[in-house]
């Protein structure tokens, strides 16, 4: 397992390949169908600063956050997929979630530096790794607000990375 | 309140956490299995993360998933047994105050027809505002008022099919449907090894309540030939744990046939239970 520190930086890229397993430490952002859209819209408005939100090299987990804990919901759900290539453009490294994504997000992934990774949906496991919680921006939306956790050794596989896919043809999980 | 309906509150409130808390032990035992067979480290890695998840959560009391469902409740009724208006009540405060304790997921969606269908007024705070599917009454010959609690999340809701199938009189001509929807749809679920839960039945919503019969009575050690078929032809899928290829697609297929129509037509029901899923368990009342 790789351990990786939050923010990240681009010369660590190289060694993410796709099959990688990889434990997060540091501070990741969440959000899901609700608010990712919202925050593509303020990159867009060029008003991201004003929240406060720094997008250079973090980690964003598709999961709501709520006293059940957390857990990856669909990455392919399109109010979650279509944000991939402008939150990837305003500098997020990792995507943290579940499922296949289409061949042309992971082609985006890769213009822009960015890989996809899964995560178990361990949410009993994953609460025991969350030191700290707060709502980052978009509170108005409850338990898919847009969080930002600190972690201790979130667990994860790289899924997507460099134009390569776990989900292509004729790959196999190393 | 008499003792008797007290009783009901709690038993109920413990079966909807013990529903969202704890594997079977027949599912503890096939994961373990495939644990032992698939070759790849890092599949092996995610179903042991799955197995040490479902151990933590027993522990803690913890839900094994945060999307910890909508409750969906199976009341079977026989011999002198009756259901009273009092009686469904504390059923459903007794899933109120599981949903409270557990905690469940507070997301019941405010508003009217088109601000909840838009989600556009936002959440209430309390679990316990997710109201309960509508729960289903069946008379059975055992002497039991017996409730079944399940508790079905997202996921599997968006990867389910409820379809005709033209059967030209061959099982294999509903088994490839089933198959092609499953293979489809165990590919995006994300949260698998999955298991197909199956009803076939008249109409839609009879072939929907077969396939939560086939979630309540169905056994990952007691498979039938077509079970054991369907479940075959989703591993030779390669699609995986997790979708990172693999041998074990799915855990197993539980499979429930109803009555049929005289037509060339079967409804089929088929949903994904995800790795946590299916989340169900069994009290007398």
């Amino acid at each position: 397992m790789e351990k990786i520190n939050i923010p990240i930086v681009d010369n660590l890229f190289p060694s993410l390949v796709i099959g990688t397993r990889i434990l997060l430490f540091g501070k990741i952002f969440t959000g899901r169908d609700a608010v990712l859209p919202k925050l593509v819209a303020l990159i867009e408005n060029n008003k991201l600063d004003e929240t406060g939100i720094d997008l250079k090299g973090a980690v964003i987990f598709h999961t709501a956050v709520s006293p059940a804990g957390v857990g990856p919901t669909s990455s392919n759900k399109y109010d979650i997929e279509s944000t991939i290539p402008a939150l990837s453009k305003a500098g997020v490294k990792i995507h943290l979630g579940k499922g296949r994504l289409s061949p042309e997000t992971i082609r985006t992934l890769h213009e822009y530096h960015s890989i996809y990774a899964v995560i178990p949906p361990v949410t009993a496991l994953l609460e025991s790794k969350i030191l700290e919680r707060r709502v980052a921006a978009f509170p108005e939306e409850g338990m898919e607000a847009f969080h930002q956790l600190r972690v201790e050794g979130f667990p994860c596989i790289v899924a997507a990375a460099h134009g390569k896919s776990l989900y292509e043809e004729g790959s196999e999980s190393p | 309140m008499n003792q008797n309906l007290n009783d009901i509150q709690l038993k109920v409130k413990e079966a909807l956490i013990r529903a969202s808390t704890v594997f079977s032990a027949d599912k503890k035992s096939v994961l373990s299995r495939a644990i032992e067979t698939e070759p790849s480290p890092n599949v092996r890695w995610v179903l042991e993360t799955i197995l040490e998840n479902a151990d933590t959560a027993e522990k803690t009391r913890r839900p094994t998933c945060d999307d910890t469902g909508i409750p969906h409740l199976f009341l079977e009724v026989g011999g002198q047994n009756s259901v009273t208006p009092d009686i469904l009540r504390q059923i459903y405060q007794g899933v109120a105050e599981g949903m409270q304790e557990l905690p469940c997921r507070p997301m019941a969606v405010k508003g009217s027809d088109v601000q909840r269908l838009e989600q556009s007024m936002g959440l209430f705070d309390d679990p316990a505002a997710l109201v309960p599917a509508p729960i289903r009454i069946q008379l059975v010959e055992e002497n039991v008022l017996r409730l079944h609690v399940l508790m079905q999340g997202g996921g599997p809701e968006i990867r389910g099919k409820t379809y005709r199938v033209f059967h030209q009189h061959k099982m294999s001509a509903i088994l490839d449907e089933i198959v092609a929807w499953a293979i489809e749809g165990a590919g995006l679920l994300g949260c698998t090894p999955c298991t197909p839960a199956i009803g076939i039945g008249r109409t839609h919503y009879e072939a929907a309540a077969l396939m939560l019969e086939a979630m309540i009575h169905g056994r990952f050690d007691q498979q039938n030939a077509i079970e054991q078929e369907i479940t075959e032809r989703l591993n030779q899928s390669n699609i995986g744990p997790l979708g990172l290829k693999g041998q074990t697609t799915a855990l197993a297929t539980f499979l429930r046939v109803g009555p049929q129509r005289a037509s060339g037509v079967r409804i089929v029901c088929l949903r994904l239970c995800c790795c946590v899923e299916p989340r169900v368990a069994s009290v007398l009342l």
